[in-house]
């Protein structure tokens, strides 16, 4: 049993693993076919594993109602909405938002309550961004004063009224996108994704587990 | 330092976001290099080719990537280009769905014949690389449920290596540097970006590299890309909110600054900490 | 008397849009009742829209329609997926683990030679460029700071990705030369942080744009002012709200 529940796993992450790290050096008709199958196959599990994701939020809210923890009440807002919106898009536009150019039941929930509030939910930032950008972006040392004056330039240069106002921020802000600040998200980039190799390898050789989902037999 | 209720400056941020909106003053948009790029290689496109836009965003980002993708698909259908659109974003389809529908609407545009809307599915990289092997076992059917083969916009088109250029419009990820790695990698389409402001720094590296040949970054992206095809909307509109915006922060930034060394000087701490 | 009549669902739509805005906006005065309903609305209102979008995208489209048509090969993954959702039954959640294996492997594998050609090599390959140009059999460099291309520019560049990788590379002491280029390298960063908050305040007020270019749409007459009657009641809820709060000593 416990080669079943610890061995067999690493097993199938070793194979699957070096089988498709391989797959991209060979052209052979077998090894394309077999990545056109396998990637389709993900597809699908995919979508499993966002209905996985999608359930504990289910149980996550429904413990709350039951427990009658405070704020349960808007628990029971959340799961209604929720049970609407399911009920209108399964019976009433078939999970589509328009058909045949006009909009659905599940459609007008989407433009209407879904649109705004994640659209509103997202712009509230801008406010913060002003209140902070305040209160704490002082140049107390020689790399904040370099950093505040990049960002200046940058949302100088950026906007029209900038250009106008002072021209030369424009070719400033081009020239520290484009050298300076590509210089530095490279580098970045090249670190992260020789991070994200390493991490690959020790997956495959079994060193990395995390995603086995714990327990004492791992 | 002295200190301003923090609801003062969100009403200054809500004035100069609402005034410039109810009455512009109409300043000229400064076209970068990087958006004239993506411009002139759809413009030298012949009638006919092959031009994916995927549309990796939801409403959180609306307001910045939904005038980019308006501008790029009224261009595309002017072009005749023959258009294929998805996204990757599960929340964004209705959204995706909508900017298709208008803009075919608008350029007298037929699905299935001049573009078609594939919709979404789950996989991303997985996706990438089954739509890079067989476009037809990845979307059986296109959004509306139509099964797509035999449809006259897909005449000649097996795989990703038949697209001539693909954008990705993107949110974060899965966006352009999942389309870059899992797909022109491999299957060598051309391919372009476009951003929120957010995630443009982050670009540079492959614009550089000519991992993507053009940058649309951005609400002042999609300004610039809607001068160029000549046809002004909501970008062009937000954008001297935009400016007023960015001086309210300036002031903000400087204001905080000017304070911080007036009242420093006052207390006669020692200069800069190396 | 307005222009033309808007559809009734799009005149309602349009007051519900406007209500749920305000009631996120309302957070900007300080958390209340209003944006805790917009907010839980906001969770309930997407996972219930992703329920369907996945239920006909992936069960219908993928997997029943291709069945239906007589083709057995989904059952295969979702025979996998069923394993993947053995996780709620504590007896047999073991088995989701073969699931993941095969999920985690084959991303794991695909992504080592990808990455690795993407990420690493061609940004290495452009960070090497050539600091020359032979034009007209003689050899030039150029100082142009427009072009980023230019001499001057790839070399800038390069320092930029030794100095800031340098940095992030703590087995080595940073001291002397070391020491030298990793504030070069911070200096490099803090350019680009700078950059990037540029971006991301431009960003942040693009959103907020878009939704006051909304807000300004909605109060026409053509919606019957709904932005504005809203906004008044808004407010005024917020004010009873905030005197009753105080009457009842602050309890929430």
């Amino acid at each position: 049993m416990i080669v079943l529940k610890r061995q067999l796993p690493l097993a199938i992450t070793f194979i699957m693993g070096v089988t498709f790290a391989l797959q991209y050096y060979i052209p052979h008709p077998v090894s394309e076919e077999a990545i056109t199958h396998l990637s389709k196959w993900m597809q699908i599990i995919s979508g499993f594993a966002l209905a996985l994701g999608l359930a504990s939020l289910f149980q996550v809210h429904a413990v709350k109602i039951k427990r009658q923890v405070a704020g349960w009440g808007y628990s029971v807002i959340l799961y209604v909405a929720m049970l609407v919106t399911i009920t209108v898009g399964l019976f009433w536009g078939q999970g589509q938002t328009k058909v045949d150019g006009a909009q659905t039941a599940f459609g007008w929930i989407y433009d209407y309550t879904m649109v705004p509030l994640q659209a509103t939910m997202f712009s509230i930032l801008a406010f913060f961004i002003a209140s902070a950008a305040y209160r704490a972006f002082r140049a107390r040392s020689r790399e904040a004063a370099v950093l505040l004056v990049a960002a200046v330039i940058v949302m100088m240069g950026r906007v029209p009224l900038g250009q106008f106002l002072v021209p030369w921020s424009w070719d400033v802000a081009q020239w520290l996108l484009n050298v300076i600040n590509s210089a530095v998200r490279r580098a970045i980039l090249i670190g992260v994704s020789m991070g994200i190799v390493a991490l690959s390898v020790k997956i495959i050789l079994g060193y990395e587990r995390s995603y086995l989902g714990g327990g004492k037999d791992q | 330092m002295i200190s301003i209720d923090r609801r003062i400056i969100f009403l200054l941020i809500a004035l100069a976001t609402s005034l410039p909106l109810l009455h512009p003053f109409g300043l000229p948009i400064k076209v970068s290099p990087e958006v004239r790029a993506v411009y002139e290689y759809i413009e030298n496109l012949p009638e006919g080719s092959v031009f994916f836009l995927s549309l990796d965003f939801d409403p959180s980002s609306k307001p910045e990537l939904e005038p980019q993708a308006m501008a790029l698909l009224r261009h595309a259908f002017r072009k005749n280009l023959r258009v294929i659109g998805m996204t990757h974003w599960l929340t964004g389809t209705g959204l995706a769905d909508d900017i298709f529908s208008k803009v075919a609407k608008e350029m007298a545009k037929e699905s299935g014949k001049d573009y078609v809307f594939l919709g979404w599915s789950p996989g991303t990289g997985s996706l990438v690389i089954s739509m890079g092997q067989d476009l037809y076992k990845a979307f059986p059917s296109d959004h509306s449920k139509k099964p797509i083969e035999g449809m006259p916009v897909l005449a000649g088109v097996r795989n990703l290596r038949d697209v001539t250029y693909l954008i990705s419009l993107a949110a974060g990820n899965p966006g352009i540097e999942m389309w870059y790695v899992f797909g022109k990698d491999k299957y060598r389409f051309e391919m372009a970006g476009g951003s929120t402001g957010v995630m443009a720094p982050g670009l540079y590296p492959f614009l550089r590299s000519g991992q993507i040949n053009g940058l649309i970054g951005g609400l002042q992206g999609a300004a610039e890309y809607e001068t160029l095809i000549g046809q002004k909307g909501t970008a062009v509109a937000g954008m001297d909110a935009q400016s007023a915006d960015h001086f309210v922060i300036i002031a903000l930034v400087l204001l905080c600054n000017l304070f911080y060394f007036v009242l420093r000087g006052e207390k006669g701490r020692p200069g800069f900490n190396a | 008397m307005p222009e033309h009549l808007i559809p009734t669902s799009n005149l309602i739509g349009g007051w519900v849009a406007v209500g749920l805005t305000l009631f996120i906006f309302s957070f900007l005065y300080k958390d209340n009742p209003l944006f805790k309903l917009g907010e839980h609305l906001y969770v309930g209102i997407s996972v219930g829209y992703s329920v369907v979008v996945v239920w006909f995208e992936v069960f219908i489209r993928l997997v029943w329609q291709e069945l239906t048509k007589g083709n057995y090969e989904p059952l295969i993954p979702v025979m996998i997926g069923l394993l993947i959702w053995t996780r709620f039954i504590p007896k047999i959640a073991w088995l989701s683990r073969l699931a993941f294996a095969f999920v985690v492997g084959f991303g794991s594998g695909v992504a080592i030679p990808r990455v690795v050609s993407s990420y690493i090599l061609k940004q290495i390959e452009d960070t090497v460029n050539p600091l020359v140009t032979m034009a007209g059999g003689s050899v030039s460099f150029s100082l142009s700071f427009a072009n980023p291309q230019s001499g001057i520019n790839t070399i800038i560049l390069l320092i930029g990705v030794v100095t800031v990788l340098f940095y992030f590379f703590f087995s080595v002491e940073h001291a002397g030369f070391g020491y030298a280029t990793a504030r070069a390298g911070i200096y490099f960063l803090m350019i680009g942080f700078g950059a990037a908050f540029g971006y991301t305040v431009m960003s942040r007020m693009s959103l907020l744009i878009g939704r006051f270019a909304d807000l300004i749409k909605f109060s026409s007459s053509d919606y019957g002012y709904a932005t504005l009657v809203l906004l008044a009641a808004t407010i005024a809820t917020l004010v009873s709200w905030e005197l009753r709060r105080r009457r009842s000593g602050g309890a929430e």
